[in-house]
């Protein structure tokens, strides 16, 4: 009997054991998933979620509803991974050993880092407490400058900021308190998104709707108690409410067992999406160090790969499915608008048109019934 | 060739987003100053976006060397 162990279930870890469970028939192999945490989260509603109070369960469902009857969930997490003996330490106190290992432990926030997201007035909209709390601060603004911006690269879901002030815009507008309100919007380059095409639609609708870009802005701290954020390039801008994404880095246990760069990124063939120097470990998903977004998309596209080259190794053929880095990527310009971009390793991104069409917009709210119903369970 | 003594080279050739204007200033941040940075770059837009976030951010652009298929940025972290 082989252990396929795939370490994280998020969405990455949930399609991959399901995807390998339904592909194989072999009955000497066993799927075990750890993680511990008992629900998914749609994590792109998060953004939408700033704004409005809807349940939780809207957006989460139970992991063991979604997964494949073939793969056990262990309820715990890993604290080390010994590759030499193919051996995880488990949080339980047990260990667990493995034949092919799966990572997919996603992010870490590094809230910490910025050491002010304690205060009423910074938050973020990563995580659901953090989320919760923007809802209130929101709830409660009347007026001020709301200041958005990221804090390092890289972060989930580069369009998240952007779309953020787009959103921001129509909250106020509907309180009717934009006209005492002013929005910045504080970004690395030199246009507020990094493909140019894509960047200058943003910009003509910011110009449009009176959000304020700050070009060329690397966040460096947070002046908590002068309500001030400051860049490597030495500029200051005061803020009422300030709305950061907070740092991104690796899991600690991929910093403990050695196996990530230097922020705690795993080391990933952008191909096989084999760990490399680890001929039976794979990565997928926003724990790794690919040269592509950090998003859900990227994790569905390169998903089927992975998998197959997993079921190859099992059969004893060469894991030869390669990545080509295809993924899309949704940018909400208002509720009932969006762009799509669609690019891969081979080229950058192109923007598809239709952004004027009113269903169009509304595929990034409603993709979450498809993810709840088909690609979690990994039918598509 | 002027041959350089680089301390960081940072290799983005194939990156288009976030783009390797990102892997430079990540990279300054982690140099001393005085150290001298080597980016690859296949992406055509590096050509404007480096040469301004450098004026802004007072480093200094050393050369810009065009090689085949990418170029290469020397740059020195100047504070």
């Amino acid at each position: 009997m082989r252990s396929i162990v795939i370490l994280g279930g998020g969405f990455s870890g949930i399609n991959v054991a399901n995807k390998i469970a339904k592909k194989s028939k072999r009955k000497d192999i066993r799927i075990i998933l750890v993680e511990p945490m008992e629900h998914n989260v749609y994590e792109p509603h998060y953004l939408f979620w700033s704004f409005n109070k809807d349940p939780l369960k809207k957006f989460t469902i139970p992991i063991d509803k979604v997964l494949n009857k073939r793969v056990l969930h262990l309820r715990t997490a890993a604290s080390y991974i010994d590759t030499k003996n193919k051996l995880l330490d488990l949080t339980n106190g047990e260990t667990l050993s493995y034949d092919y290992l799966v990572i997919s432990t996603g992010v870490h926030l590094e809230e910490e880092q910025v050491g002010a997201y304690e205060k009423d007035n910074v938050h973020h909209f990563y995580s659901t407490k953090a989320t919760q709390e923007l809802q209130e601060a929101l709830k409660n603004f009347n007026g001020g400058t709301i200041v958005i911006s990221p804090s390092t690269v890289p972060y989930k879901c580069p369009p998240a900021p952007v779309e953020f002030a787009f959103l921001v815009d129509r909250y106020l507008r509907k309180r009717k308190i934009r006209d005492k309100s002013t929005i910045k919007f504080l970004y690395p380059l030199l246009r507020p998104y990094p493909v140019p095409s894509v960047a200058e639609k943003v910009q003509k609708l910011y110009d449009k709707r009176g959000i304020e870009f700050v070009e060329f802005f690397n966040y460096e701290e947070v002046d908590k108690e002068n309500n001030k954020i400051i860049s490597m390039e030495g500029e200051e801008i005061e803020y009422d409410l300030l709305v950061l994404i907070p740092p991104h880095e690796g899991q600690a246990v991929i910093k403990e067992s050695g196996l990530g760069d230097r922020e705690g990124f795993v080391p990933t063939d952008r191909f096989t999406l084999k760990v490399n120097g680890h001929e039976n470990i794979y990565s997928i998903g926003d724990c790794t160090n690919l040269p592509v977004s950090k998003s859900g998309a990227v994790s569905h596209f390169s998903a089927p790969t992975l998998a197959k080259n997993i079921l190859l190794e099992l059969e004893g053929k060469e894991p030869s499915k390669k990545y080509n880095g295809f993924t899309i990527c949704f940018v909400v310009t208002s509720p009932r608008r969006s762009m799509l971009l669609y690019f891969s390793y081979n080229f950058p991104p192109k923007k598809f048109g239709l952004h004027n069409l009113f269903i169009y917009g509304l595929f990034k709210k409603a993709f979450k019934i498809a993810y709840f119903k088909a690609l979690l369970r990994g039918y598509l | 060739m002027t041959e350089y003594n680089v301390a960081i080279e940072v290799d983005a050739r194939g990156s288009f987003c976030p783009g390797p204007m990102m892997e430079l200033i990540k990279a300054i941040r982690q140099a001393e100053v005085g150290e001298l940075l080597s980016l690859l770059s296949s992406d055509e837009g590096t050509r404007n976006d480096v040469p301004a976030w450098l004026k802004k951010a007072k480093h200094e652009l050393v050369e810009i060397i065009n090689l085949e298929d990418h170029d290469k940025y020397i740059v020195k972290k100047s504070h």
